[in-house]
């Protein structure tokens, strides 16, 4: 068991490796000259050479990368070419809205989508089953920004229930901080409904094909109960999984519904520093989600390996 | 199996009766993919304009209207179909191949295994969106440039699946006796092990078409989809997306088209995969 | 594991307790500080050294946070503004300044002529106009406490324009030991003396940046005008909201979540303005100039009959029709200086054959082409499409070159992209380019000193790096005029001669409009390239 563990932890190092060099190499080979940005425009070319030395962008590649590497594992993410404030510290900020978006969407997706496929699977093959899965699939198939736009067209400026855009801090209150995730929540959920009812219907009627299932109906046993109890408890793991992928994925829309909804989060921040290069920041957010995924994964790997341990031995 | 009995008429509506979804999503699929080979027959040149035209609603000149250019919206619609499906095809195209040679590889030989993996792990670490972000930035925008960088961030997954069905495939007795027998390892994976893979690749394929041509839409919305020049529903929705209340065309024609291609196209997955996948079709 | 219904239910349960309770704090979090506004700028502050950077948004935040010596009041007059008394010699070569009572800097210190020396300094290093002032200074010696003097080699008509002008970079004035910095390093500590304090602990770049009113400061008792006069502020705290996407900020002002949305694509005004509350106004009557930008320095834009080609291809009512749409808010010039003022005049503009039908211009175009031996070589056109009025622009220039025989190749990019590329000076298939294209504000461009794009110094000049001694004697000449009517007679002389030279072209001038909510505000005063709070009431 512990030395399972221990060869998954030790396996995340080639792994965050992998994901250090890509990163670095991806940005500082790429055009575009975040020292001709800071210039600006009536900047000549001696004094963007000038902001280049100063940036420290005219070192060798290797010597920059080796540099950033070992600041990165000392915890030190540098600082913003631009604004000069510390990576760590920008993230820091911008913590708060993106978690808070991530969990709602989650919460979001995952009611709704358990909901429909629980209920595909028990009517497999039926028209029903057809229908809802079409409806997942239908969140999935326009874009979140469109998604977006028309519900804040309808819900937040012609009914005036909901805010147009922004953020609360919960320090703000409750309430208040949920009302303006509401919207965003559900424009970026119902994206996922899909994926994750496509993986619940799958999994439970694997389940409800097994054999003491359907003895027990055969023996009477009432069907929502038995659905509920038995075939989603065991169909729960495989669900974690893709829970687990959701995560990765979420990061993904969140830069976009931020941008829509004017969420200052860390999609933004990243969706930003792109435009202007700003590389430090490019780097530290992709080294802290690549971290986070992997940490995520690890942990739902750990977690199987104590619910079914035929896992550890693949 | 004696069918000799029962007409070829009855055979094909059974099908179609017991797969409404692979029907439909195949049919919406080739109208959409025949309008998109005859585009110069049924639609004007997607890319000239003159601006006195802009934002012009829907008429008989302009079947769909024009948007912020003067463009003409039905033909860059019919035109869009075009390069959107090939992003899709192609996006599927390029990870089912690559991801199950990489997925073949590790799945067999176990030192293949630990190196690629680790570098698969890696890929599907960071997140898509910025991934493909930085990769336009990095090698400039064009539709080759996007088709990678939405081709990228699906492979890891596809080689997982590949590698999945390897193991389990691997120490099968059918190919323990092909092995025994001396069979070359590429004839081994080609002929016996390739196979099995062939079912839940194609679902996955479908899904893969279907998300490419909607991230190709998200790269537009940030910036980092294809030249704006020549259309594609994704960036025909993108660039318009200032107009929803002001001329709803620009956004609803070529939004509608995304929606049915995904959707289609995801009823084709999900009924191959219903089809291919013995204990649901045992259910039905 | 049962957990998952559990879990359901419980946080369902969970779920409504907590709105339950959390329903009080609705009315708190509702009522804002009654003095307070929230904008939404054009653009993002990432830099906070408005000398270091000559980004617009730079600017804005300079003008909020710092004061400058002298300020243009609504006719572009100099008005003293931290100066109190100023003596110009006979000679005209001496300027001495003493300053006004009661300025401090916002740590409570006072401001003294040594930091204003040393502020100027740093200033002129980096601007254009100073950097021409400069060149003519001899000394800046400080006298005593509250006074300094600017000493000249030859006279200078120019030196109260150049250091009340709004065009980035202003003159702001710094404490001496910040100015000290380098002009080429950021400053890292923000103090200056100001009707605004910027508040750093809320500042959060990208997305929101604070100001609250600075209680010490002592304005003019002059009324305000231009960002000359007093400075009255009779708000509490401004908040910049910093938002990208303009469907979004177009429906926070139309909620009522913001107050001032600054340049609204001209597109979404009729919307805004149906929206009850919102008030359409044009605060910047001098608009932008755009330009497309023409490499000199490679084929086929180092031969002035191709330039004249393009120059004639360009049809400025096109541009303008689709990248701003409403004829009420653009027009077309026939000069390089901006029409509507003093030095847009349209006199010398007959070669851009601007009453001819296209049909005629394209056909001499063709004509010029073929005289310049096109060979046919995909000219590279930078291409910015995160940017609405660059991006429609430039698919209409690619169009309206095509169309006269012009091999074009958009390079489609970020604008960040674009920035970069455009100061390679390579040929444009080794990392160069042909023809790219951006705006200056409509005040900067009617003067043909404070707009470095006006100069024709070649390698060193702005780029496009057009070469022409001419156009230099006639700048200088320009400079050096003694009042309005001969600078004005330059100006004709120098038109005609960058039309004919083909120094770049222009593609019309625009105005942006912004949206605010006028059953909130009042007091907005018209600044061009600047964006003043102070002289703003909320009164609901």
């Amino acid at each position: 068991m512990l030395s399972y563990i221990l060869r998954r932890l030790l396996g995340v190092i080639p792994v965050m490796v992998v994901v250090g060099v890509f990163v670095f190499s991806l940005l500082h080979l790429a055009p575009g000259d975040p020292a001709a940005i800071i210039a600006g425009d009536t900047a000549t070319q001696a004094d963007i050479s000038r902001i280049r030395t100063n940036l420290g962008l005219d070192r060798p590649l290797l010597e920059q990368f080796s540099s950033w590497g070992w600041a990165t594992l000392r915890g030190d993410l540098g600082v913003s070419m631009f604004s000069g404030i510390p990576v760590t510290e920008l993230m820091a900020q911008r913590m708060g809205p993106t978690v808070s978006l991530a969990f709602t969407t989650m919460l979001v997706a995952v009611v709704i989508a358990i909901t429909l496929g629980v209920l595909a699977a028990w009517k497999a093959g039926s028209l029903l089953d057809r229908a809802v899965m079409a409806l997942a699939v239908t969140g999935f198939s326009v874009p979140v920004f469109v998604v977006g736009y028309i519900m804040v067209y309808f819900v937040a400026l012609q009914w005036r229930w909901l805010p147009v855009q922004g953020y609360m801090p919960m320090s703000e209150g409750f309430w208040p901080w949920l009302r303006h995730l509401i919207l965003p929540s559900f424009a970026l959920g119902l994206g996922y409904v899909a994926l994750i009812a496509r993986i619940t219907r799958g999994s439970m009627l694997e389940v409800l094909s097994e054999d003491y299932i359907r003895t027990a109906a055969a023996k009477g046993v009432a069907t929502v109960p038995m659905l509920l109890r038995h075939a989603l408890k065991n169909a729960a793991v495989p669900i974690i999984t893709v829970i687990g992928i959701g995560v990765a994925l979420l990061i993904s829309g969140v830069v976009i519904t931020e941008s829509v909804f004017n969420i200052p989060g860390i999609g933004r921040l990243v969706v930003d520093a792109i435009s202007r290069r700003d590389y430090p920041i490019i780097q530290g957010v992709m080294v802290v989600f690549a971290a986070v995924y992997v940490l995520i994964n690890l942990v739902i790997d750990i977690a199987y390996s104590f619910i079914d341990p035929r896992i550890r031995y693949s | 199996m004696t069918q000799a009995s029962i007409p070829p008429r009855g055979k094909v509506a059974d099908f179609v009766r017991r797969n409404p979804t692979i029907i439909i999503g195949g049919f919406l699929l080739l109208l959409i993919t025949l309008a998109a080979i005859f585009a110069p027959w049924i639609a004007r040149d997607p890319i000239a304009f003159e601006p006195i035209n802009r934002l012009k609603a829907p008429s008989a000149e302009f079947w769909l209207g024009t948007d912020s250019l003067g463009r003409d919206v039905y033909a860059r619609m019919v035109y869009g179909a075009r390069i959107s499906l090939l992003v899709g095809l192609t996006v599927a195209i390029i990870t089912v191949i690559s991801g199950s040679v990489i997925g073949l590889l590790a799945g067999y030989f176990p030192r293949v295994d630990a190196v690629v993996m680790r570098l698969m792990d890696g890929i599907m670490a960071i997140p898509s969106i910025l991934l493909a972000i930085a990769l336009v930035a990095l090698m400039g925008s064009s539709v080759k440039v996007v088709i990678i960088a939405i081709a990228i961030p699906e492979i890891p997954r596809v080689t997982r699946l590949v590698r999945a069905v390897v193991l389990s495939v691997r120490d099968l007795p059918f190919v323990e006796a092909a092995r025994s027998n001396g069979t070359r390892v590429a004839k081994l994976l080609r002929r016996h092990i390739l196979p099995s893979t062939v079912a839940p690749l194609i679902v996955q394929a479908t899904y893969i078409c279907a998300s490419a041509i909607l991230t190709e839409a998200g790269l537009s919305f940030l910036g980092a989809g294809t030249p704006p020049e020549f259309p594609t529903w994704g960036n025909m929705i993108a660039s318009s997306r200032l107009y929803l209340q002001i001329a709803p065309w620009t956004i609803f024609a070529p939004g509608i088209c995304l929606a049915l291609v995904v959707l289609s196209v995801n009823l084709l997955g999900d009924g191959l995969r219903d089809r291919l996948d013995p204990r649901i079709s045992r259910r039905m | 594991m049962t957990s998952s219904r559990r879990t359901v239910l419980t946080a369902g349960m969970a779920a409504a307790t907590l709105v339950t309770v959390g329903a009080p704090h609705v009315a708190r979090a509702q009522t804002r500080p009654a003095r307070q506004v929230r904008v939404v700028p054009h653009g993002d502050l990432n830099v906070l050294d408005p000398i270091w950077t000559t980004a617009n948004m730079a600017a804005y935040h300079g003008a909020m946070m710092y004061d400058t010596l002298f300020g243009i009041d609504a006719n572009f007059t100099p008005q003293p503004q931290m100066v109190g008394k100023t003596d110009i010699s006979a000679d005209r070569k001496t300027y001495t300044f003493e300053l006004r009572p009661g300025l401090k800097w916002h740590d409570g210190t006072p401001v003294t002529a040594r930091d204003c020396v040393a502020s100027l300094r740093r200033w002129q290093a980096k601007d254009g106009a100073g950097q021409h002032l400069f060149a003519r200074v001899a000394d800046t010696p400080v006298v005593d406490e509250k006074t300094f003097r600017i000493v000249l080699k030859e006279p200078y008509g120019l030196l109260l324009d150049a250091l009340a002008k709004t065009s980035t970079p202003l003159c702001v004035m710094m404490k001496a030991e910040i100015a000290a910095t380098d002009p080429n390093t950021q400053i890292t500590k923000h103090i200056g003396s100001g009707p605004f304090k910027f508040v750093e602990a809320e500042y959060r770049p990208g997305s929101r940046v604070v100001y609250e009113r600075n209680p010490d400061y002592v304005p003019r008792s002059e009324p305000a005008s231009g960002i000359a006069g007093g400075k009255r502020v009779m708000l509490d705290r401004v908040i910049w909201d910093i938002m990208p996407d303009a469907q979004t900020a177009a429906s926070a002002l139309m909620a009522g979540e913001v107050d001032f949305y600054e340049t609204p694509p001209v597109d979404i005004l009729p919307t805004l303005s149906s929206a009850p509350g919102v008030k359409i106004e044009v605060f910047s009557k001098l608009g932008n100039v755009g330009q497309v930008r023409l490499n000199h320095l490679h084929p086929p834009f180092n031969n002035v009959a191709a330039r004249k080609a393009a120059q004639l291809a360009i049809n400025q009512e096109d541009i303008q029709r689709a990248a701003v749409g409403n004829p009420q808010y653009y027009r077309t010039c026939g000069s390089h200086f901006t029409c509507g003022s003093a030095m847009g005049v349209e006199d010398g503009s007959d070669v851009l054959m601007l009453k001819a039908p296209m049909a005629e211009r394209q056909a001499k175009a063709r004509e010029l082409l073929k005289q310049s031996g096109y060979d046919g070589k995909p000219i590279v056109l930078l291409h910015a499409t995160n940017i609405h009025v660059m991006n429609q622009t430039m698919l209409v220039v690619a169009q309206q070159l095509r169309q006269v025989g012009f091999n074009v190749q958009l390079a489609s990019t970020d604008w960040g992209a674009v920035v970069t590329r455009r100061s390679n000076q390579n040929p444009p298939d080794q990392g160069g380019w042909n023809v790219f294209y951006t705006w200056s504000g409509g005040n900067a461009t009617s003067s043909p000193i404070s707009l470095f794009a006006h100069a024709a110094i070649g390698r060193k000049a702005w780029f496009g790096w057009p070469e022409n001694a001419e156009i230099e004697t006639m700048r200088n000449e320009w400079a050096a005029a003694p009042n309005l009517e001969a600078r004005k007679a330059v100006a004709v002389r120098l038109n005609k001669t960058m039309m004919d030279y083909v120094h770049d072209v222009k593609t019309g001038q625009w105005v942006g409009p912004a949206a605010y909510r006028g059953d909130r505000l009042r007091g907005i005063l018209a600044v061009p390239e600047s964006l003043p709070w102070w002289n703003v009431e909320r009164f609901a």
